[in-house]
């Protein structure tokens, strides 16, 4: 009987587990603002807001003009979280251990840094982004943490050697017309 | 092992006589030392295993017993009449097919056992437990880099292979492949698995295997005794200390253990694995009080607590991560310098028991025996992470378990024993505050209670075992969903197992002996399996619970034949064939989910039904007078019997060849003497592992590989202490290579060569 009564006293209550709230690192949300010299800016949009479970991310492309000059900036947020926090002040406060990678299909699509940490190498939260002759295509957009900006050509934008840990890597359908 | 039989009495002229046996055939060992420690005396014991002393005072008197290949004792005796010994030696460094039969254990003689002795602790101070047993055949063990691994035996581990330290379960957060068991090989005296079908006794949630942890007896030796291990290591720089006091006051014994590691990163043929070191702390109490010989009371209170490296490499957030770092030749983050520093990713674990065990003898054949165990787990993972979180662990769970065993002992008569028992634990699991991030495990309170009873019959030849067991557990879970906003979820679980075996050992000559067993055994799901979710670093993919699981069934058969004549050859092979029910495991679903990381593949529990076929072949034969050569192989294939297709964390094929020369004479310098000389190399081959799909894997299983370690130890007996000396050299050709059950191989080579030497003095 004695073998019982802890049992018995354990069945009786229930685990009480701490509520960590949102997770504090989560990213839901990057927007990418395109804009031109002249005319409307366009967002390219990634949302994910409950993160590994099953809900699909909103993802919304976007339509450039053919032979233009855009200047991109980039902007994080954690959406789970109410309000919204703000990732991108994060990234840029630890930008020697960050930097962002853009691929394209589009031949003619150029992205280019326009920022740079105090060692003067990319960030890639301000960039120039030029367009050529009409096509079709996509943008990878990716955000390695800690990866090692002295690689070879990780500086130029080439993810190769960068290694680190992926933050964010999405894919946008582009038009450029 | 030691009984004293006393005759006649005297005052000065006593005679000192005994009998030295082989523990494993009970053969008289010839040829053995017997030294007087006070008076210098020395005897030699002649072919019937027989030594006398004459002459001999009425004093104190420390005799050291040594025989080629065995462990030596020092046995202290209290001498007041003539006195006859009876010895019984262990054959400690071949490690080969002892059954273990204790004082009053009749119950354990038909399973098959595997021993890992004192000296062998001592001499391989910087392995850890799966290491030290992974030589026997059948057992190997799952990793993830050079600090972390687990045993593996006749493939199961984890939740399916019960781990006793000190006689009891060890209670952790033993899920997932990259947690090593928070036990302290080197607190022990001896580490023995159970390979049979019947670890009945032990229950919690076993199908088959055991590893038994097992501290000695103190015994009643009333002078301060100790001993100080040290090893020092090449490859990761290390350094390992241990360090023993005992005695027996007159009231009580008691025993103090402690060892020390610290290792910096270690290395492979061609780089150093950064963020591979780690810093290891432990303590052990032995305290052992009997009355009277009726009722013997042990409390043990232990303290286990590590800092483990994880290759800084391998911690990748992503499948793109995995994909770079699979196509590379050296990890990412590889540092041309070495270096001791311990950053993130680490694991930090901090484990203590205390444990009371009482047995009580109404006489030498009715026994009764109670254990009380209570166990602390924390465990912290710490990974690079954003902001100034790195700081912050990413998971922190403090675990409580109580463990209460019951048992009764009885000799019914000639034939029939039996033992019957009961069991309770109860596990409290929680996740602490500030982590910032919803845990992968949930909050849990599970309870178990279980009984079982076992019967032993026993003639000259034949040895029957039959028993049965039931367990009841109830879980209690509850967890926040991964939703937003977060829901609480509960659930609560009822599970009823029911385990039975039969085993028989039979003698067919004075050499020679045939086991046989059949056992059934169910496990209830563990709560990773029903309840995990998220992204998990150990499968590089979201992991799903699912928390409609059954119990798993296993009914296992396995036939063992042992052949051994004197020390000069043995031969034990043993095949076994288990069938699984429902079987749980990780299923690749093939499904990918988008997240802003990028897709990652879906891996979700599920069942299925399977079966595990396996050989063990372990031998050992002398040749000439002074050689002595092993041979070990084990065969393991498993299949899902559902799907026909492989089971994934199934064991390379492995096979073991050994040669070791010992030295007839004790050479003598001066007054210093050499005893139980000996080189010895091994050469470890594991097969590639062809049984599994390319589907299954993210990198196909690498290429056998070869690995031969060289070793020179002996004894140096100074007038009043003695030396153990070690030297090996591990993986000598310092080969390139990478194992299968290894999570690093998809990162980084495994370790190139080390040289170790250790030193052990007795005092």
């Amino acid at each position: 009987m004695y073998l019982l009564l802890p049992v018995v006293l354990f069945i009786a209550c229930d685990p009480d587990p701490i509520d960590e709230g949102p997770d504090e690192e989560i990213i839901t949300t990057l927007l990418y603002t395109l804009t031109p010299t002249t005319g409307d800016p366009v967002v390219l949009s990634f949302s994910d807001i409950d993160g590994e479970s099953g809900n699909d991310p909103i993802i919304s492309g976007g339509t450039l003009s053919a032979n233009t000059t855009y200047s991109g900036s980039l902007e994080l947020l954690n959406e789970s979280e109410s309000p919204a926090e703000d990732i991108t002040e994060e990234i840029a406060e630890e930008d020697e251990e960050h930097q962002f990678f853009f691929a394209t299909t589009i031949a003619d699509l150029t992205v280019a840094y326009a920022d740079q940490d105090e060692d003067g190498n990319p960030i890639g939260l301000s960039t120039t982004v030029t367009t050529g002759a009409t096509s079709a295509g996509t943008v990878t957009i990716t955000l390695r943490h800690q990866p090692n900006k002295g690689g070879e050509s990780v500086s130029d934008g080439d993810i190769t050697n960068a290694g680190g840990e992926t933050d964010i890597e999405v894919e946008f359908p582009i038009t450029v017309e | 092992m030691l009984s004293c039989l006393v005759i006649g009495a005297q005052d000065c002229g006593f005679t000192l006589s005994g009998l030295v046996n082989d523990q494993s055939t009970n053969e008289p060992l010839s040829y053995a030392n017997i030294v007087i420690q006070e008076t210098k005396a020395g005897a030699v014991t002649n072919d019937d295993g027989e030594f006398v002393f004459d002459g001999l005072c009425a004093n104190h008197y420390h005799i050291h017993i040594s025989h080629l290949g065995c462990e030596p004792q020092i046995l202290h005796i209290d001498l007041v009449s003539d006195t006859t010994l009876q010895i019984i030696l262990d054959h400690t460094s071949i490690a080969l097919g002892e059954v273990v039969v204790g004082a009053k254990s009749h119950v354990t003689a038909t399973q098959a056992s595997n021993y890992v002795g004192k000296q062998m602790l001592d001499d391989n101070l910087n392995e850890s437990l799966s290491d030290l047993i992974a030589d026997i055949a059948g057992v190997q063990m799952i990793r993830n880099g050079a600090g972390i691994s687990k045993p593996i035996v006749h493939g199961m581990f984890g939740n399916r292979l019960t781990i006793l330290n000190n006689g009891v379960p060890q209670s952790g957060q033993q899920w997932g492949i990259d947690h090593s068991p928070e036990i302290d090989p080197n607190v022990a005296q001896s580490i023995t698995v159970i390979k049979g079908v019947q670890s009945l006794e032990y229950g919690n949630a076993n199908l088959g295997s055991v590893v038994l942890v097992q501290p000695k007896s103190i015994g009643r030796e009333p002078h301060l005794h100790g001993g100080v291990t040290t090893l020092l290591e090449s490859n990761g720089l290390g350094l390992n200390i241990n360090a023993r006091l005992q005695q027996y006051t007159g009231k009580f014994a008691w025993r103090l253990t402690g060892t020390y590691k610290n290792y910096g990163d270690s290395n492979t043929p061609d780089y150093y694995l950064r963020n591979t070191g780690l810093r290891e702390a432990n303590m052990a109490l032995q305290v052992e009080k009997s009355w009277k010989d009726k009722v013997f009371s042990e409390v043990y209170i232990s303290h286990f607590s590590t800092r483990l490296g994880v290759l800084r490499g391998s911690h990748i957030s992503s499948t793109t991560d995995l994909a770079s770092a699979l196509s590379r030749d050296t990890p990412f983050y590889t540092e041309e310098k070495f270096s001791r520093r311990l950053d993130a990713p680490n694991q930090v674990v901090d484990h203590q028991l205390a444990k009371w065990n009482t047995k009580y003898y109404f006489d030498t054949e009715d026994h009764v025996e109670l254990t009380l165990a209570l166990q602390r787990n924390n465990r912290k993972e710490f990974d690079i992470r954003r902001g100034d979180r790195t700081d912050k662990p990413s998971l922190n769970i403090l675990q409580y378990n109580t463990f209460c065993d019951l048992k009764y002992y009885k000799v019914l008569n000639q034939e029939w024993s039996m033992k019957i028992g009961s069991t309770t634990s109860l596990t409290n699991n929680q996740n602490q505050p500030g982590t910032g991030i919803t845990p992968l495990i949930p909050d849990y309170f599970a309870s178990r209670a279980g009984a079982y009873a076992l019967f032993n019959w026993s003639s000259a030849k034949f040895n029957v075992e039959l028993g049965s067991r039931y367990d009841y557990e109830f879980q209690n879970i509850a967890k926040f969903s991964n939703t937003v906003p977060k829901e609480l979820l509960r659930f609560k679980n009822n599970f009823h197992n029911v385990s039975g075996l039969l085993g028989l050992s039979y003698q067919l000559s004075d050499n020679q002996s045939l086991l046989l067993n059949t056992g059934l055994g169910m496990r209830n799901p563990a709560i990773n399996e029903l309840y995990s979710f998220g992204l998990h670093q150990g499968v590089s993919g979201i992991e799903e619970g699912e928390s409609g699981l059954n119990s798993e069934t296993a009914l296992k058969s396995s036939i063992e034949y042992k052949i051994w004549s004197g020390v000069g050859f043995s031969l034990d092979i043993m095949g076994y064939y288990q069938r699984f029910w429902d079987y749980i495991y990780l299923l690749p679903t093939g499904e990918t989910r988008l997240t802003i990381r990028g897709a990652f593949p879906v891996f979700r529990y599920t069942q299925t039904d399977a079966g595990i076929v396996g050989l063990d072949f372990n031998s050992q034969f002398s040749i000439g007078n002074a050689w002595i050569a092993t041979l070990n192989y084990s065969y393991i294939k498993g299949t899902d019997v559902t799907f026909n297709q492989p089971l994934v964390f199934m064991p390379s094929n492995n096979a073991i060849a050994g040669l070791t020369y010992q030295f007839k004479q004790s050479p003598k310098l001066g007054k210093t003497r050499f005893e139980n000389l000996e080189v010895s190399s091994q050469f470890d081959y594991t097969f590639k592992q062809h049984n599994l799909l390319e589907s299954q894997d993210f990198a196909l299983p690498p290429d056998g590989y070869l690995l031969t370690d060289i070793v020179l130890s002996g004894n140096i007996i100074l007038s009043k202490v003695q030396l153990r000396c070690n030297l090996k050299v591990t993986n000598a050709f310092n080969t390139v290579y990478r194992d299968y059950l290894n999570r690093q191989r998809y990162f980084a080579d495994d370790l190139g060569r080390s040289i170790q030497a250790g030193v052990n003095i007795k005092f």
